[in-house]
């Protein structure tokens, strides 16, 4: 596990993670105060759970992406992967080494956003506070099913395309799943075309993961089956992503 | 040098040939193939023939054009091209891959060195960056693992004390480690018991009593 400590030890020596856990820590604390309070001061606990979801899609999107497809790319080109792949570690140990140092990073900024839901947004009434402990377990493991294949896409589109493109192509991937497929579907509704039909269809679905809206508007966690449906559709992605990752990552540069 | 009975060994069998596209060089057929067991062998050879190719080939990180070869050991490429992170320094970088024992040694023989181990590795110097590599090829031996170190002219940029301090290394260490050393040495007297010569498409092995021991005498079987 040599390379990821060293991937590791580099996150920690750049210390933009400083910004990041900033970011997740402070902005939900601060941001909720923006909104009317003094008028109503209901309007600050779904505030910052919403606050501090939406920090962290914006973090994980803006810097752990950026971090795998820079460490993909770095690993390829500064021979690196050539000098572990001597050393008996193959490129897909290589490229799990990488992600799972990301992982570390990411682990803890999902921990710190779920236990500021449960602290400081929390319903007073039992039943209530029941249904919002079990939406902020499902969120965080959709949230999770969602991020970790696109975190290891990127290292592998950068170990082979390089950062930038390594970096865009999980960006619009979330952005396209989380708010284009949206369009999409009304585009669908409006026009009878079947290659836009064939493209919802075939399109990921990210939007399913945010469950930003029932926590603001306390609409009360997913049922069982149909969270086990939600996962179900996403391992399927992740399963996708992690073969189309393997295929693409490279431990050293075209000759 | 203590041989233990699991010696590394790499042997390049008659009819390798290794190259990008083309192919740059050819172990001869007639030769009977070369087999290389622990201690220091120098790679020589002019710009362009195939050292670093021979070194990625032994290495697998690239595959020969023709032909087969066996590494029996560990393997570590210390590529030419080899960079770390701008903001790690020396430091982070031995504690990140290196034994707590080792990574101790590593930063004594790097003091020995004048390296500055907390120094970014962005701002270090060519041939300061060049001991971060060495120190961590070096350190990485595990003993009893019969280890081959594949060195791409570890002494680009390094000074002459330095260069010695890692040559008197190799001769002092009993550690069964087989070197493969590729470099352009700038002193006619540099001793060589063993050098492998890529010389007109050809790779071939120069050990034993009879042949010439000194890089000025070498350098003018090069073509």
């Amino acid at each position: 596990m040599q390379l990821y400590r060293l991937t590791l030890a580099t996150m920690l020596q750049r210390k933009v993670w400083i910004i990041a856990l900033l970011c997740a820590l402070l902005l939900p604390i601060i941001l909720p105060y923006l909104t009317p309070h003094e008028s109503n001061p209901s309007l600050i606990e779904p505030a910052r759970a919403q606050a501090a979801w939406i920090c962290l899609w914006v973090v994980t999107i803006a810097w752990v992406f950026f971090q795998a497809a820079r460490f993909g790319d770095d690993t390829a080109r500064s021979g690196l992967g050539a000098y572990f792949l001597s050393a008996g570690v193959s490129r897909v140990s290589q490229m799990m080494q990488i992600w799972l140092a990301c992982l570390t990073f990411l682990l803890p900024l999902v921990a710190i956003t779920v236990a500021l839901c449960l602290i400081g947004a929390m319903p007073s009434e039992a039943s209530q506070a029941k249904m919002w402990v079990a939406t902020n377990m499902q969120y965080a493991a959709l949230f999770l099913l969602v991020i970790m294949p696109l975190v290891m896409l990127a290292a592998a589109v950068g170990s082979r395309f390089g950062s930038t493109i390594g970096y865009l192509v999980p960006l619009c991937l979330s952005v396209y799943g989380i708010y284009g497929v949206g369009y999409l579907a009304m585009m669908t509704t409006v026009q009878n075309n079947v290659l836009l039909d064939w493209l919802y269809v075939v399109s990921p679905h990210y939007h399913l993961a945010d469950l930003t809206p029932r926590l603001v508007f306390r609409h009360g966690s997913m049922l069982g089956s149909e969270f086990l449906h939600l996962v179900a559709y996403f391992v399927g992605i992740k399963l996708v992503l992690s073969m189309i990752s393997t295929l693409c990552f490279q431990a050293k540069p075209v000759t | 040098m203590k041989l233990t009975n699991n010696s590394p060994k790499v042997g390049l069998p008659g009819g390798l040939s290794i190259g990008y596209h083309e192919r740059l060089a050819q172990v001869a057929d007639e030769d009977g193939g070369i087999e290389l067991g622990s201690g220091t062998h120098y790679l020589l050879a002019r710009n362009g023939r195939g050292k670093t190719t021979l070194l990625r080939t032994l290495a697998g990180v690239l595959k020969p054009l023709d032909g087969d070869y066996s590494c029996e050991g560990r393997c570590q490429l210390l590529s030419e091209d080899l960079v770390f992170d701008h903001e790690l320094p020396a430091k982070v970088i031995f504690k990140a891959m290196l034994k707590k024992t080792r990574c101790k040694e590593a930063m004594e023989l790097a003091r020995k060195l004048e390296l500055d181990v907390c120094k970014p590795y962005g701002k270090l110097s060519t041939g300061n960056k060049r001991k971060v590599a060495l120190l961590l090829a070096e350190f990485s031996v595990e003993e009893g693992s019969s280890d081959i170190l594949l060195l791409d002219e570890p002494f680009t940029g390094l000074d002459a004390f330095a260069r010695e301090v890692f040559q008197d290394l190799w001769r002092r260490r009993e550690d069964g480690v087989l070197r493969l050393v590729s470099c352009h040495p700038d002193f006619d007297s540099m001793e060589m018991e063993s050098s492998v010569l890529i010389t007109d498409g050809k790779i071939i092995h120069l050990s034993g009593e009879q042949i010439p021991k000194q890089w000025g005498e070498l350098k003018v079987q090069l073509n």
